[in-house]
């Protein structure tokens, strides 16, 4: 028997414990339409922005989302640091790498553990968890905070790591790097996760193109675009970076992407810490002043590209911020994933974009 | 089947928790917890209130003086007003026990004053804070900390173009 309904997914823990209400018209056990509704968590952060000075800002971008709050200030630095005509020291570039990779492994991880939850296999997720655990360690002992490090201020970076701390994050790196080896086989070859992935939620090149995907799920669907190697920022033209690309683009080859980003940020991190040059890690000691002007700076955050927008008026407080965040657009590509799918493979179709709707909606 | 290795070997190496809070919690000697606030350092740049990204620090001026207050339940410990000191007086500590009592609440506040004084020099009313150490080489010696701080502006001024290298 089947018959039409309508049923609702969400707001609340659809898939990760954010908010995002899914109006979903099924056939039988087949999704035939979605309406995606936004805004249950917009905190109207574009305003926020023009009443606090760029100093300020770095803060508050840093607390648009959790798991991409190292990209978001880095992209706003970056914005300013072109307006006021800030070169950041070789050390700085450097170290915001290191970060910028400390997150995106952390988040990646995330991510791919929450998948592991959704399907049912609570014992992997629990694992993939407890692995997490030790780049938060590194991140609780290099930045002093768990998710919003503070890594970026305009015209540098606010730490910076001596000869103890890089043989600390080189030990946590040499036990991590071994677990997630053993997760990529896991992920490919454990038939629980297999059964549930394979095939699930496809996004095809040409849909993803038409979409205009970026990140993990841009690389799933076979597209080679990363910001690290197309638009180089921080030291990224200086290391060797690895692009994963998959051609299936179901959920399964987006987790696996992101494993294989986890790993490869492995080797950027090790990259950066053997060439790290010496030398101050912040253009100017002082607050630099702020010009008028406008720009725009881009890069990877662990969902894609993360694009910012600044306009500076004579105030020390920016006139406009527009930022543009990579789930805008993988958001968009879920009424293709979800088109056809089974009730029960919603919530790890949604997963797979791992969308960030504090982003998003800010 | 691989997973089963794992389960096993995370079975063997037992729970990877720490049992607070009836057992103590690790804290990194970096952990941004509670701000500490030294008096004696402060130049009175009102820096750290510019910063500030909340608002929870901010500079009154009162009759006695100028009157520096931080909330600590509006703080985010992004640990701008530090990385910005010129002189170290706001300081970051790795204590991040912060739970307290309702009645408490308007405790959990640091309020200092750095008072008037008179400028031992010309005799007019100045703020005793700490002269700015930046770009003054060589460094302020303790006891120059001291004789600049019984100084007006103007005074400190002098003083320094006496001392030889103010750049």
């Amino acid at each position: 028997m089947s018959e039409n309904f309508t049923i609702p997914v969400g707001p609340l823990h659809v898939a990760l414990e954010e908010p995002m209400y899914f109006r979903i018209e099924v056939h039988g056990e087949t999704v035939s339409k979605v309406t995606i509704n936004a805004g249950h968590v917009h905190r109207g952060v574009e305003y926020l922005i023009t009443k606090r000075n760029v100093f300020q800002n770095i803060v508050l971008t840093e607390r648009i989302c959790s798991l991409c709050s190292n990209s978001h200030p880095q992209a706003f630095a970056m914005a300013i640091e072109q307006i006021a005509g800030l070169k950041i020291p070789p050390r700085a570039e450097y170290l915001r790498t290191i970060a910028d990779e400390i997150k995106r492994i952390a988040s990646h991880l995330f991510n791919v553990g929450i998948l592991a939850h959704l399907v049912g296999f609570e014992s992997l997720f629990m694992h993939v968890m407890e692995v997490r655990e030790r780049m938060q360690d590194v991140k609780e002992c290099t930045f002093g905070n768990r998710m919003d490090i503070g890594a970026n201020t305009i015209g540098g970076v606010r730490y910076d790591i001596d000869d103890e701390r890089i043989s600390f994050i080189r030990q946590q790196l040499s036990s991590i790097e071994k677990e997630i080896d053993e997760l990529i086989t896991i992920y490919s070859t454990d038939n629980s996760i297999l059964r549930r992935t394979k095939g699930v939620g496809v996004l095809s090149q040409q849909d993803a193109l038409d979409c205009g995907v970026v990140g993990p799920v841009a690389r799933a669907a076979g597209i080679h675009y990363d910001v690290r190697i197309k638009a180089p920022y921080a030291a990224y033209d200086r290391l060797d970076v690895a692009v994963h690309t998959f051609q299936d683009g179901d959920v399964w080859s987006r987790a696996m992407v992101r494993l294989y980003e986890a790993r490869t940020a492995i080797d950027i991190i090790r990259q950066s810490l053997d060439s790290l040059p010496a030398g101050p890690t912040v253009a100017t000691d002082e607050r630099p002043p702020i010009p008028a002007g406008e720009a725009i700076a881009k890069c990877e955050a662990p969902r894609g590209e993360l694009i910012y927008y600044v306009r500076m008026a004579d105030s020390p407080k920016p006139e406009r911020v527009k930022w543009r965040v990579p789930s805008f657009l993988n958001w968009d590509a879920l009424g293709i994933m979800l088109d056809r799918a089974k009730i029960s493979d919603i919530a790890i179709i949604v997963n797979s974009i791992d969308p960030c709707i504090s982003c998003t909606e800010r | 089947m691989n997973f089963l290795k794992i389960f096993v070997r995370n079975l063997v190496n037992g729970p990877s928790t720490v049992s607070f809070p009836f057992g103590p919690a690790w804290t990194p000697a970096r952990m941004r917890g509670r701000i500490e606030f030294k008096l004696p350092s402060c130049t009175g740049c009102r820096a750290c209130e510019q910063v500030c990204a909340p608002g929870a620090i901010r500079f009154d001026k009162t009759p006695e003086g100028l009157r520096f207050m931080m909330w600590h339940n509006t703080c985010v410990f992004c640990g701008l007003c530090e990385f910005y000191c010129p002189t170290d007086a706001i300081h970051q500590s790795d204590d991040w026990h912060m739970a307290h009592a309702v009645d408490q609440k308007f405790s959990m506040a640091i309020r200092e004053l750095i008072p008037y004084t008179n400028c031992s020099a010309c005799g007019m009313k100045t703020l005793a804070s700490a002269p700015n150490p930046v770009g003054i080489n060589p460094p302020y010696t303790p006891e120059e900390i001291e004789q600049h701080r019984q100084l007006c502006p103007a005074c400190r001024k002098k003083a320094l173009a006496e001392r030889g290298n103010p750049s």
